[in-house]
């Protein structure tokens, strides 16, 4: 029985990668740097649970079906993962950019460029809501509510 | 007759006052340093804990007593005890348009080693106001004054408990590690219990623990209820009030040792001299007024007024007594 | 001052037209708060603080309570319509109240959470009126040993809060449990797991987790869902009307609900969100039909919609009968007391009945207010779900964002966001609940802690925890919600 029959089942793949996870998280308990003045240190309830992941994670394995094919991992199509990816880096552009450029602009750029990405042909609707919904929710959090969300360039 | 005289004298004062504005804004630049826009005030943790309750009252009582002309916005940075904050505005070295609120934790958190950055890092502007530190037990407890609960401690250490809000090595534990220890009492045997999620006074009154080590307007009420008492504070002097006259201080026990929770703002490193001595100058008359007196008051903090070089020296010998006292407990990194 | 005269006194300021006035400023501000995933009370009461000083007192308490049930109240809505919890508190409404909306019945579970918060309210201010002098006792009941109790019998019920496989269940649980465990150890003020990273040391925020493993999920299969043919069907709003079978399901759990979420809410370590998931997952361990859990069944979303609002009325009385806070939000309405030149604590009832009273007062009248706010405007608020889904998308993302920002101001937390955002959309792939994450990640922290405060407080010695009458009480209860489901297959067996 090769390994790639063994791993067949997505079960198995996972609990794989927990034990591998469970083995990193108990390395680092028992790194922890001891404190001498309470019974109970700051390292046993992770090591336990550590353990009790290995344990789980073993279980896991020896319950997973080999015939349970991966069906569910093949039903990402490749379109909808680089959707995935795309939405992905306006996210992740938007957080990087939120303080520096100031919510309302990267927020109506967000709002629209992921809109299009995803589908959205209505040009004008678009526009509209990522011009008009920044500025609304700025407006509120700003002055009504106090909360100073980051105005980055704009002068207000 | 008097009242006229009064009013004039009012009219005057106004006046006069408008009058000095409009010069120092005419000179501006060259003289004297006056905010060129909107300041910030960073509040190190999120809404609603004491950080962000002085940055708002003194941001308020700034702009409505027209002590700072530009607007004040406080903006909270919560993480790392505070370390996120002070990595900001560590950033931001040389502007003048920038502060942030701190207290005791500034010297605990880098003991702790939980951030490289440390007091000298900032720029001391004013300290504002001090709290104390207060020793409560249930009000049928055994002990009545601080020497009876510490002769205990020496002879029992394990069947006495403490309980703060804080984690060990932090403020509600130190304060009163360096109380006992004064007292004699062997530190590395104290057990210190930290309750965060639920109220520590809780664990007080239903007789979880013993002592509860917390902030002496926390206990004022529950004095008057006659729930608790107050074995001692770590004040100088005993304090003003009704029920805060009664707490004995633990100075006047025999133990020679106080323990400030003091407040106050710093600013990023390199800042203008012109700027500081601004700010140093603002904070006094804000530190003075009336409207500050009345918010003191109603928080029960005292007047703790230091200026910038007063605070410097202030802070140094804090943070020596402390470095000491957490390196014997193996706390500090 | 006894009960009556005291509430007379309340009801006089709370129907006066400025009581009146303030108090549907309250609850509408806190709705609106609510409905927005992340933003909650704590902060919107922070920033009024300075803005109500010098206001009368009660008034302004009057004010800030409504805000805080207002926002829990209206938390369900964006718990149900979009799968992210408006406040902490309705992370456990949306297991069965956003699968209710996926069926197309939205308007249905809008209304349910509607009534059941009205009631687990209306039902919790009864009770807090005529036990209030009796209840600040129940509030300094609980010690560590009783917490761990309480919290041990929450987690017992993790492997029950899977449809498929028990052992998913658990291994979620004990992720959670890990998530949980990052960040400065309270005992020991020891970093643990933060790979030296500031950002991590005070540990993740729960609505970080709970926003990212739910709401951002989802988001993922709305994107991959975008296209489908059966997308009108949840664009469906339904009915409001519910139906005699419905009021009867909703009968039991909000008998049920309203003593214990209120019981609950008044321990000062416990609150809403705790009792939301703890009547959650009791209703569903002793439910005839656990199965129908998670999957838009009514009785699992009366549940924590009662318990959780039931809790907020709770919360009041430690902190207006004893001046202990029991939650952020009450610690901060406690300071919000300072301002007002109120001092808070066990004199509070004697000395300034009129605020208490005056609070208690104005909640019959705020849940009132929430209901005749909520039920009409359902309708409308439902057709968030007629937004074409791109754009609809992109403002969950852009508010799920903006949320937890409001929270700590904290880039970081976004990333971290994300992060648990793809936690989440793999967790769904692989068929891993993640209820019982958010459920370790909640309680898991606080057994820990508590159960180390008990260790050290009796020396290292375990006995200290079968010492305590109530915590033996919740022990036995914690084994009997396990073994109940064997119990319950037998007798089928046998029948």
């Amino acid at each position: 029985m090769g390994v790639n029959r063994v791993l067949k089942s997505a079960d198995r793949k996972i609990s794989i990668v927990f034990i591998l996870l469970a083995i990193g998280y108990l390395s680092l308990s028992y790194q922890l740097p001891p404190y001498p003045f309470v019974p109970i240190d700051s390292d046993l309830v992770p090591k336990v649970l550590g353990f009790l992941l290995i344990a789980l994670s073993i279980i896991l394995f020896l319950n997973a079906n080999p015939k349970d094919q991966e069906e569910k991992k093949s039903s990402v199509s490749r379109q909808d993962l680089r959707i995935f990816i795309l939405v992905t880096v306006l996210i992740i552009l938007y957080i990087s950019l939120l303080e520096v450029i100031g919510f309302v602009i990267v927020s109506m750029l967000f709002i629209f460029s992921c809109s299009w990405l995803l589908g959205y042909k209505n040009f004008k609707v678009n526009a509209m809501v990522s011009i008009l919904f920044p500025i609304t929710v700025f407006y509120i959090f700003n002055y009504l509510l106090q909360i100073n969300l980051p105005s980055g360039m704009l002068p207000f | 007759m008097k009242r006229i005289f009064a009013l004039l004298l009012l009219i005057w004062v106004i006046s006069s006052l408008a009058a000095c504005k409009q010069e120092t804004k005419s000179k501006s630049g060259e003289e004297k340093w006056v905010p060129e826009k909107a300041i910030e005030m960073v509040a190190p943790a999120g809404a609603g804990g004491g950080w962000d309750t002085t940055a708002r009252t003194v941001a308020k009582v700034f702009s409505e007593e027209g002590i700072i002309d530009e607007d004040i916005g406080v903006v909270n940075k919560e993480g790392g005890g505070g370390a996120i904050a002070w990595t900001y505005i560590h950033n931001l070295k040389g502007s003048n348009h920038h502060m942030f609120v701190s207290s005791p934790p500034l010297i605990f958190v880098p003991l702790n080693g939980q951030t490289e950055l440390t007091y000298e890092d900032f720029t001391p502007l004013a300290n504002l106001i001090a709290d104390y530190a207060a020793f409560a037990v249930r009000a049928d407890a055994e002990w009545d004054n601080l020497n009876e609960l510490f002769e205990d401690m020496k002879k029992d250490p394990e069947s006495i408990s403490i309980v703060g809000a804080s984690a060990p090595g932090s403020m509600d534990h130190m304060q009163f590690v360096k109380i006992a220890k004064e007292a004699g009492v062997d530190v590395t045997k104290i057990k210190y219990v930290s309750n965060q999620e639920g109220a520590p006074l809780t664990d007080l009154l239903n007789g979880s623990v013993d002592v509860y080590s917390t902030g002496v307007a926390e206990t004022v009420e529950q004095v008057k209820a006659g729930k608790i008492k107050v074995l001692g504070i770590t004040s100088p002097e005993r304090l003003e009030g009704d029920v805060l006259s009664t707490f004995p201080t633990a100075l006047e026990q025999g133990i020679d040792a106080t323990f400030v929770n003091w407040r106050g703002f710093f600013g990023p490193p390199n800042m203008d001299e012109d700027a500081i001595q601004y700010y140093e100058e603002k904070f006094k008359e804000l530190s003075d007024s009336e409207a500050f007196a009345k918010i003191r008051n109603q928080y029960g903090w005292s007047e703790m007024f230091m200026g910038h070089e007063e605070y410097k020296k202030f802070l140094k010998e804090q943070t020596e007594e402390l470095t000491e006292l957490m390196e014997e407990l193996g706390l500090a990194q | 001052m006894n009960t009556v005269q005291g509430l007379w006194q309340g009801f006089q300021v709370a129907f006066s037209w400025e009581g009146i006035f303030f108090v549907f400023i309250g609850v509408t501000i806190g709705t609106l708060i609510g409905m927005l995933p992340g933003l909650g009370p704590i902060t919107a009461i922070a920033i009024m603080i300075p803005m109500v000083y010098g206001m009368d007192p009660t008034i302004a308490m009057v004010l800030m309570a409504g805000v805080y049930y207002g926002a829990v109240f209206g938390g369900s809505t964006s718990s149900i319509l979009l799968n992210a919890p408006g406040v902490s508190g309705t992370v456990a409404t949306s297991f069965d109240g956003y699968p209710m909306a996926q069926q197309g019945e939205a308007g249905k579970a809008l209304a349910i959470a509607a009534i059941a918060s009205f009631t687990g309210g209306t039902v919790s201010i009864i009770l807090l009126m005529l036990f209030a002098p009796t209840l600040a006792q129940i509030a300094v009941s609980f010690g560590p040993v009783e917490y761990f109790a309480l919290m041990f019998m929450g987690l017992v019920a993790i492997s029950s809060l899977s449809d498929g496989s028990a052992i998913k269940a658990l291994i979620s649980g004990v992720l959670g449990f890990m998530a949980v465990t990052i960040g400065i150890d309270a005992q020991t003020g020891t970093p643990r797991f933060t790979f030296g990273n500031a950002n991590l040391l005070e540990g993740i925020d729960f609505l970080v987790v709970a926003l990212g493993l739910f709401a951002l999920a989802e988001v993922a299969f709305l994107i991959k869902n975008r296209n489908n043919v059966g997308i009108e069907k949840t664009q469906n709003i339904g009915s409001l009307k519910l139906t005699r079978q419905d009021v009867k399901e909703m009968t039991g759990p909000l008998l049920r609900h309203s003593p214990l979420g209120f019981i609950l809410g008044v321990l000062p370590g416990a609150g809403a969100t705790i009792a939301s998931f703890i009547s959650y997952i009791t209703e569903k361990r002793f439910s005839k039909k656990p199965e129908e859990f998670g999957k838009g069944s009514i009785k699992g979303l009366t549940a924590p919609e009662t318990s959780n609002n039931a809790a907020t009325s709770g919360a009041f009385v430690p902190l207006l009968s004893l001046g202990i806070p029991g939650s952020g939000t009450t610690a901060i309405m406690l300071g919000a007391l300072l301002v007002l030149g109120i001092n808070p604590g066990p004199l509070l009832f004697q000395d300034h009945p009129e605020v208490f009273w005056g609070v208690v007062a104005s909640m019959y009248i705020g849940n009132i207010f929430l209901l005749i706010l909520n039920l009409p405007l359902i309708p409308y608020i439902a057709k968030i779900l007629k937004i074409p889904r791109p754009l609809l998308i992109s403002l969950i993302i852009m508010f799920c964002m903006i949320g937890v920002y409001s929270i700590s101001f904290n880039i970081f937390d976004l990333y971290l966001l994300l992060a648990f955002g793809f936690v989440g959309y793999l967790f769904r792939l692989f068929a891993f609940p993640a209820p019982p994450f958010i459920l370790a990640f909640i309680l898991g922290g606080m057994m820990e802690q508590s159960l180390r405060q008990a260790l050290t407080i009796s020396n290292g010695n375990f006995m200290i925890l079968v010492e305590s009458p109530i915590a033996i009480g919740l022990f036995i209860l914690s084994i009997l919600s396990f073994a109940f489901p064997f119990i319950k297959n037998r007798k089928i067996q046998k029948a």
